[in-house]
């Protein structure tokens, strides 16, 4: 039983930063029909602002031992102002373009991002501690002790997750930005700014991925110039499982994924726990054939089919 | 005059759509384009909004070239645009629906005004306030995106096919609201319909475009017999067409 509920906390917290992912993923989709494979090093790029750039073996904290909260507001900052100067630089470009020429565009800023990471910091590994308090442990009854972490990502989402509906509910932006998730070009014939809104979703991306920087990095206490690659195929593969441009679908299938890959390594054998992603991936193929259209539909979806 | 579009040229990719076509509209005028499937009547007004660039001509409003303005900027000028298929959010309530309407305007008391005065006009959407749009009827959606397009504060509004998919009685409705509406707040609408006997009942004058050319231009009271209409609309001499085929 304490088992049980041990697996559940590491699976809900798992499939909150999977279901983060995949919303920043989501919010870019939704308007600009764009899957932005870049969101992944967005998130190693605010890893790295933690330290200062030099290539020497053992990182020295810049960003990274500022007061707690100042640190936070910093990178996520930074990410925003990121992913803003990707879009108005590269993605706005391309943006009548077909869906594919994006994101074969969207690939080549990631790559671009990782090589002038390689350049500044070089291409080892670096070990880097912040929020080291988080990592310990607490114990919530007696046989049962989770990650202090897990539970404040847990937490962290929730908020979030609340926030963005009451912003996309209650105020007038958020009202544009759901319009045009759903009908660009009619939203736009009524006077709403296309390009605010698309900034706007860059904006929310781009503050997610700062988020979810300073939440992989608490949790790896690694950099490398490669870590937002593999997190960024779950997330995508979330998106598509909940359902392309549904809000509410990458959030399901970001917790879908995360939760099923910890039920996975609770319940395989020992000798499979190793091809754990590969079953994910199976499992993910099961549901796309019976589901193609993912598991919440939208109506851009449904025109589409 | 207030919107003039003067010998404009629009190509699908390589493909002409429209080729020399003008249009104007007078203040508190209603004019109609008239003509068959694939005419280019829908081109028309969506080079008009902004979404489609003329590769030739000029659009003016109010004086203001607007062709090659945004689609935004096109609504900022006071053209609001009833698209073909109605276009509601489906995700969105009524009155979210409506509010996106008001994207464009800062005068907060008025907008509240102006959105009293649409669900008057529109009872049925005050009832459904909190309904999603996308379970409207077809006639509550296409009562919806009017009042939407009111609540921009057009100077013009053009509408496409407002009669497509609808019962005639409610056909009826929709064009009684709008010659309501042009008799209570003095608005100017360009139309777009495929069936020329609706058009010439409504309009003040009527356009008869085919295959991407204006085939006729005049005042509705001149064509009311109907066969000029009739010939610009079909293109040929008078022969094996029927009576109410040209309803189509």
């Amino acid at each position: 039983m304490d088992y049980a509920i041990q697996t559940a906390i590491s699976a809900l917290s798992f499939g909150s930063f999977y279901a983060l992912g995949a919303l920043g993923i989501g919010l870019l989709f939704s308007i600009l029909r764009l899957i932005n494979f870049a969101h992944g090093d967005f998130i190693t790029v605010g890893g790295f602002a933690l330290i200062v750039p030099s290539s020497a073996v053992v990182a020295t904290l810049s960003i990274g031992g500022f007061h707690p909260a100042l640190l936070a507001i910093c990178i996520v900052a930074l990410v925003v102002v990121l992913a803003l100067i990707s879009y108005f630089l590269v993605f706005q470009h391309v943006q009548n373009s077909s869906p594919a020429t994006m994101m074969i565009v969207s690939f080549a800023l990631g790559y671009t991002l990782q090589n002038v990471i390689i350049m500044i910091y070089g291409g080892r590994p670096k070990a880097v501690n912040i929020f080291s308090e988080l990592t310990g442990r607490v114990q919530l009854s007696d046989g049962v002790s989770v990650q202090i972490l897990q539970l404040v990502i847990i937490a962290v989402t929730w908020i979030l997750l609340i926030a963005l509906v009451l912003f996309l509910k209650r105020t007038r932006v958020g009202i544009q930005m759901r319009a045009a998730a759903e009908d660009f070009r009619m939203a736009r014939m009524l006077g709403v700014n296309g390009k605010n809104v698309i900034a706007l979703a860059f904006i929310l991306s781009g503050g997610l991925a700062g988020i979810m920087s300073l939440l992989f990095v608490t949790q790896t206490g690694v950099l490398t110039f490669r870590m937002g690659v593999p997190i960024m195929l779950f997330f995508f593969i979330a998106t598509v499982i909940g359902g392309m441009g549904s809000l509410v679908g990458a959030v399901v299938g970001g917790y879908a994924v995360g939760i099923v890959s910890v039920v996975l390594s609770a319940i395989l054998p020992e000798q499979l726990r190793g091809f754990r992603d590969a079953c994910v991936f199976i499992l993910v193929i099961v549901v796309l054939l019976a589901r193609p259209q993912g598991l919440v539909l939208t109506k851009a979806a449904k025109e589409r089919v | 005059m207030l919107l003039n579009v003067d010998n404009i040229t629009v190509h699908y990719s390589r493909l002409p759509a429209l080729r020399g076509v003008s249009v104007t509209v007078d203040e508190g005028e209603i004019v109609c384009i008239v003509g068959p499937n694939g005419a280019g009547k829908s081109t028309t007004l969506l080079s008009i909004s902004g979404v489609l660039n003329p590769t030739e001509g000029v659009i003016t409003f109010d004086g203001m070239t607007i062709n090659g303005m945004s689609p935004e900027a096109v609504a900022r000028a006071g053209i609001s645009q009833v698209p073909e298929g109605r276009h509601v959010f489906t995700s969105l309530n009524v009155e979210e629906n409506l509010r996106i309407g008001t994207s464009i305007r800062k005068d907060r008391s008025e907008i509240e005004k102006d959105f009293k005065r649409v669900l008057d006009i529109f009872p049925v959407l005050a009832e459904r306030r909190k309904q999603p749009a996308g379970k409207l009827s077809g006639g509550e959606q296409q009562m919806l995106v009017i009042g939407r397009a009111l609540l921009t504060n057009p100077r013009i509004m053009t509408i496409d096919e407002p009669s497509l998919g609808l019962a005639p009685n409610l056909v009826d409705r929709v064009y009684e609201t709008l010659l309501d509406l042009r008799r209570e707040r003095g608005l100017t609408l360009l139309i777009v319909e495929q069936s020329s006997e609706r058009a010439l009942q409504a309009a003040d004058r009527l356009y008869v475009l085919r295959s991407g050319e204006m085939q006729l231009e005049g005042n509705a009271a001149d064509l009311r017999d109907g066969e000029k209409v009739r010939q610009a609309y079909f293109g040929f001499e008078e022969g094996a067409v029927h009576e109410d085929e040209v309803a189509f």
